[in-house]
């Protein structure tokens, strides 16, 4: 399937392409276009651009909305949406001070990168790593 | 030249929680209301990044909201406006550094709210720096 978002990927995206890549479409393939450009249908499912379904509502990272409309249940995917929602989003609650280092990394993998596709494949290890790390610090 | 964010938008009256909810986003960001009219930050890749969410928050409630950016036509409003984003952060630096003052001031409170204030600290103000330098040399005390 196609997917499509605004140039200049950040924490949320990358999370987001690296959700979907390994959770919710293995064959994903990501288009990339200007700022404040409107996506039209052919070029696939838009996230992270306003007014979408895939974007922020209530308060919520875009990361969320992919976990909440897709039903996916996981106790360390909740836990990273929680950091997305308070490094990309104003939050009263701050409770993962992990947030605004990763804001940060993300941020500097987009600057230090050529384009997006290179973004994204680094900002993959990323996420990849993370989920690692929080699954062998979790309870069970 | 500084360039500004400038955010103006209109809520339903009712229900008044959403506009205390916009109010509460807009203050905690660290942007300033201009003449009970506009809100205003500099911009930057995040501020840009979480007015665009606000603004479509807004839209999203049924209000209408509208974000430009923008750089002022004479030069000294800059500087207006920058003091007063400086203003906003030293009042609560200054708060720290009297904290800092005691001989058992809790490092640990201090430290937290020297973080909250320094994300909104855009145009690093130079007690921000003094609070930080007295909360590192302070570390490690045993008083």
């Amino acid at each position: 399937m196609k997917w499509v978002t605004w140039k200049n990927i950040g924490v949320d995206r990358m999370a987001c392409i690296w959700l979907i890549n390994r959770w919710i479409d293995p064959e994903a393939e990501f288009t990339f276009i200007s700022v404040g450009e409107k996506s039209s249908p052919e070029n696939g499912e838009p996230f992270d651009i306003p007014g979408e379904r895939y974007s922020h509502h209530g308060g919520h990272c875009t990361f969320y909305a992919l976990l909440e409309e897709n039903k996916i249940h996981d106790l360390i995917l909740a836990r990273i949406a929680q950091m997305v929602d308070e490094a990309d989003e104003i939050q009263e609650v701050t409770i993962e001070p992990a947030a605004l280092g990763l804001d940060l990394i993300c941020r500097g993998l987009r600057q230090i990168s050529k384009d997006d596709f290179e973004a994204l494949e680094r900002g993959k290890l990323i996420y990849e790593a993370l989920y690692a790390q929080l699954k062998l610090d979790s309870p069970e | 030249m500084t360039i500004w964010l400038l955010l103006h938008y209109k809520l339903p009256n009712k229900p008044s929680a959403l506009r205390v909810y916009i109010w509460r986003k807009l203050k905690r960001l660290g942007a300033i209301l201009l003449h009970e009219a506009v809100w205003i930050l500099p911009d930057s890749p995040r501020t840009a990044e979480q007015i665009q969410w606000v603004t479509a928050e807004i839209q999203e409630m049924g209000g209408e909201a509208y974000s430009w950016r923008a750089n002022t036509t004479l030069g000294q409003s800059d500087e207006y406006l920058t003091q007063q984003f400086n203003k906003q952060v030293d009042v609560v630096y200054s708060q720290l550094l009297k904290k800092l003052e005691k001989p058992r001031a809790d490092l640990q409170e201090i430290s937290r709210q020297y973080q909250e204030v320094a994300a909104q600290d855009f145009f690093h103000s130079k007690l921000g720096l003094q609070v930080r330098e007295k909360l590192t040399s302070r570390r490690g005390e045993k008083s």
